[in-house]
């Protein structure tokens, strides 16, 4: 392995002595003089025409400075993609309980409170519909009856409401069903989950002295928040600046605008800055979190255990607007897995509830949670041990991925033997105790990149990038700088960025920072290194490939007493024919590297109860290098936690006449708490991927795949009883222990349909 | 609503200040006082991030009413370090990373100095127990409660 001098250390963060000492300054702790604050109107009802708004008393009211309502922005539709189905601000119709009607600006939080009490809404009920399933049938109530106008309409299936179909085929999936010794069917069901961020969204508001706007956001994409803000205003993109603060937690929550449209426009109705921070209701009930998904799996095996075909159709519920929509969803069908010929299928359905957001790979736990149970089923029918079946069919170097792309050279058959080994399997457990596995895959994210390298007179770097700090990107990124210039971590300086100083990058999600922001950083950092070769090589009269660098210092290799150091060099630099040091890159795509990871849970089930409790969670994962293997850690037992709380505890529930979310708070909806976790036994392996920044490979995403599964394969192993429904709780566990379990809703009616209107034999 | 004065010790200084019968604690040390530090997480005491030390007791400050500490002492995230010394817990948060957003990390610290306190000797149970009702979603908590018992081994070996 490659001797790192700053890479591979546990280096502590470069936020850590601000973040410890409370002085972090997050956009709930902007305060600026004269600042108004800025509550949300919800809609009380799930689908319904507005026949008027009556906001004269909320006006009258004494310290209320302005009210907006939809019909104050621009009738602009935007969308998080193609499509633009929503307003900012609903307009003639509200799709779902909590939708934002108005907002108003008062002097202090209990009037703008207050004030939105006083505003009327007459609303005249439409039917609503909230079960996905009635939703993508013909005749259903239509959410959006003029979706087909809207812009960005490319869908050419009729039925129902599904305003999405991705698909992924190759070979001839029913001839190799035909062939196949066994085919298998299951049909599995995940919850809606919350992305349970600690900070509340949050943003300032600001019309600065030269007409401009100011916003100060909790965002993982200002320069997303700046394009969707000018399009929903109708006001050039240049006119805004968004400055990121430090972010709470985002987990894909905060890739896209969410409220900074309403402090914005009352900023510039008023005058004032004006501040909105959601509640933690309005983060439950306003904001797009994971909706429950329906995942139909059809496999051909033979009968030495190779899988010949798969179908998946996935049933994606968008909520009231596409939202991130299925998202990452397709693709992870196939699981890590090499199947020859398929056909995949997921469907975005919408229906009355609050529109569907991002959350860490969104779609990808669902679709996990459904491969790896089904992969586990196939592998007791047929009698084999589940580690040997997954290892059998495992994607390897040189087979083509889903996406079409060779498969580069990875890890995972060495996660799967770590975790083996950690946990001595196959292995006999007592009574009621049961070990489940469960295979993750993932993709190293790529997208824009930019980085800006300059040298201060000093020795130490200053380190431009236009991407949010994300789970310690940022000390990622300097450690990625000083392990390429040959200095510390302490000699890095990371500027604080603002979408008008830094060069335009990506969003901060998808586990693509490191790997992909981090590679524009290596390729500054080399360009920064050679122009100071350059300089040396010019003053010390030798050629450049004549110089390394170490310390601090470029010097002759040969005689190292003969050099400089940065500091001399960038003194140098200025008056010299090359001019100040200055080193950048800009990248659009990375090419595919796959991640890997292998987890396993041990469990024991209370059979008088159903009462599952996890005793053991081991995962390995290989992440090519640890940049800084204590950050690693961190990301890999917190993607760990948010995966064991989707499996056991976390579930959004929704009212199935309405929609409305109803335990939008942190005592009813249960994520888990130190007490309620086993020791995590996290492990990596390191197999460099090609084209990341010194072989680094993505993280985040895949810990928290795993859980459901390897929990549910657990829960079978100890006790007998397969649950294809999340999270699994005790009652779900008793209910299959009595075999009064009701499995998850059979779809093959709806799949019918599905394939009936796809042209398929139904 | 008529504002009344409160008078509070706040990280060793005496403050008056102004509230409305309604505010909590938590708004009072955020908006009156300009001590950020404190996190407000959801303002239904279920996170902890509010969390600060109230004549001596780790309190969610959120659920605190301002005027019901009149005369008493707080102690905030911003009063556990000097200008250039961290306070062991801190310390310790940073060299175990046990902080990735920081959103909830002035709560956990409060909680663990707090228990740290009145045990020097605490086990990874009693840890778990004493930052039980702080949320974090970031860290997964392993590396929280390493912290803490670093910090604990430190602060029993200075004794």
């Amino acid at each position: 392995m490659t001797t790192f001098k700053v890479l591979e250390q546990n280096n502590p963060r470069v936020d850590a002595w601000e973040k410890v000492t409370g002085r972090a300054t997050y956009a709930g702790d902007v305060y600026l003089p004269g600042m108004l604050m800025c509550k949300v109107l919800a809609s009380s009802r799930s689908h319904a025409r507005i026949v008027s708004i009556d906001t004269s008393k909320a006006e009258a009211l004494p310290g209320v400075r302005a009210v907006i309502t939809g019909a104050d922005f621009p009738e602009i539709r935007f969308g998080s993609g193609a499509l633009k189905d929503r307003y900012i601000l609903a307009r003639d119709k509200v799709y779902y309980i909590g939708e934002p009607v108005a907002a108003v600006a008062a002097e202090d939080e209990i009037t703008a409170q207050e004030a939105i009490g006083l505003i009327d809404v007459e609303y005249e009920d439409l039917e609503p519909v909230v079960d996905p399933l009635v939703s993508l049938r013909a005749g259903a109530p239509s959410v959006h009856p003029d979706l087909e106008s809207y812009e960005g309409y490319g869908f050419t299936i009729e039925g129902g409401n599904i305003c999405t179909l991705l698909d992924a085929d190759r070979g001839d999936v029913d001839q190799a069903f035909a062939e196949a010794d066994y085919v298998f069917e299951d049909t599995f069901r995940s919850q809606g989950i919350n992305q349970g961020f600690l900070e509340p969204m949050a943003c300032v508001a600001s019309v600065e002295a030269n007409g401009r706007l100011t916003v100060w956001a909790s965002t993982q994409g200002p320069y997303q928040v700046r394009a969707q803000l000018a399009s929903v205003l109708d006001m050039p993109l240049s006119n805004i600046k968004v400055v990121p603060m430090e972010l709470g937690g985002g987990f894909g929550a905060k890739l896209r605008l969410a409220f900074e449209a309403y402090p914005a426009l009352l900023a510039m109705k008023t005058g004032n800055p004006v501040k909105l921070i959601n509640t933690r209701e309005e983060v439950f009930t306003l904001n797009g979190p994971r909706h429950p998904v329906t995942n139909y799996l059809k496999t051909g095996v033979n009968k030495d255990g190779a899988i010949v075909a798969r179908e998946g159709y996935t049933i994606f519920d968008v909520g009231a607007y596409l939202g991130a929509g299925p998202n990452s969803g397709i693709g992870h069908g196939l699981g890590a897995y090499d199947i020859p010929n398929f056909r995949l299928r997921s469907y975005a359905a919408y229906t009355n509830k609050v529109y569907v957001g991002s959350y860490r790979a969104s779609g990808v736990a669902d679709m996990t949670f459904a491969v790896e149970s089904h992969m586990d089923i196939i592998a007791h029918k047929i009698g084999m041990d589940p580690l040997e079946f997954r290892l059998k069919n495992a994607i390897k170097e040189g087979d083509i991925a889903v996406n079409g792309s060779r498969v580069p050279r990875n890890g995972l058959a060495e996660c799967l033997a770590a975790v083996k080994e950690r946990l001595g399997l196959p292995r006999e457990l007592p009574e009621g105790h049961g070990v489940g596995i469960a295979l993750c895959e993932w993709r190293s994210g790529a997208g824009p990149s930019t980085a800006a390298i300059s040298v201060n007179e000093d020795g130490t770097v200053s380190l431009l990038t236009g991407s949010v700090d994300i789970s310690g990107s940022d000390t990622s990124l300097a450690s990625i700088a000083a392990e390429a210039l040959c200095i510390g971590m302490d000699q890095v300086i990371v500027a604080k960025r603002d979408t008008d100083l830094a060069p335009f990058t990506g969003p901060s999600g998808g586990s693509r920072i490191v790997y992909s922001q981090g590679k524009a950083v290596e390729l500054a950092a080399e360009d920064t290194r050679n122009k100071l070769f350059a300089l040396a090589a010019d003053r010390l009269g030798v050629p450049a490939d004549a110089l390394v660098c170490a310390e601090g210092r470029v010097y002759v290799q040969d005689n190292p007493p003969q050099g400089y150091t940065l500091g001399q060099l960038a003194a140098m630099s200025v008056n010299s024919r090359f001019g100040p040091i200055v080193g950048n890159a800009a990248l659009s795509t990375l090419p595919y590297a796959p991640v890997f990871s292998a987890q396993a849970a041990e469990v024991e089930v209370d059979k008088e109860t159903g009462q599952v409790k996890l005793t053991r969670y081991v995962q390995c994962q290989d992440v090519g290098v640890a940049i800084n293997p204590m950050a690693v850690e961190g990301q890999l037992e917190g993607g760990a936690v948010q995966g064991i709380g989707r499996a056991l505890t976390e579930d959004m529930l929704f009212d199935p006449e309405t929609g409305a979310v109803r335990n939008p708070s942190f005592a009813t909806y249960l994520m888990p708490l130190a007490l309620d976790l086993p020791e995590l036994e996290t492990l990596m392996v390191r197999v460099p991927s090609e084209d990341g920044p010194f072989g680094a490979r993505a993280v985040a995403e895949p810990p928290g795949f795993g859980p459901p599964a390897a929990i549910a394969n657990a829960i079978y192993d100890a006790v007998g009883v397969r649950i294809r429904e999340l999270p699994l709780s005790g009652e779900r566990v008793l209910a299959a222990l009595r075999g009064e379990g009701s499995d998850v809703a059979y779809i093959g009616d709806e799949l019918d349909e599905l394939k009936r209107a796809e042209g398929l034999a139904g | 609503m008529n504002k009344q004065s409160l008078s509070i010790k706040v990280n060793g200084r005496e403050r008056q200040t102004l509230v409305a019968p309604y505010y909590s604690l938590l708004d009072t040390l955020r908006d009156e006082l300009q001590l950020t530090g404190t996190k407000k997480g959801c303002d239904e005491g279920d996170c902890g991030a509010c969390t600060v030390i109230l004549d001596g007791n780790p309190v969610t400050s959120c659920l605190v009413l301002a005027l019901s500490a009149q005369g008493s002492e707080v102690t905030t995230v911003e009063g556990l370090a000097s200008p250039d010394t961290l306070h062991p817990v801190q310390q310790a948060f940073i060299e175990r990373g046990g902080l990735q957003c920081g959103y909830c990390t002035p709560g956990l610290i409060m909680a663990a100095v707090g228990l740290l306190q009145d045990n020097l000797q605490p086990s990874a149970e009693e840890v778990k127990f004493a930052i039980g009702n702080n949320l974090c979603r970031c860290t997964g908590y392993t590396k929280v409660v390493e912290a803490i018992l670093l910090a604990a081994e430190r602060m029993a070996a200075a004794e």
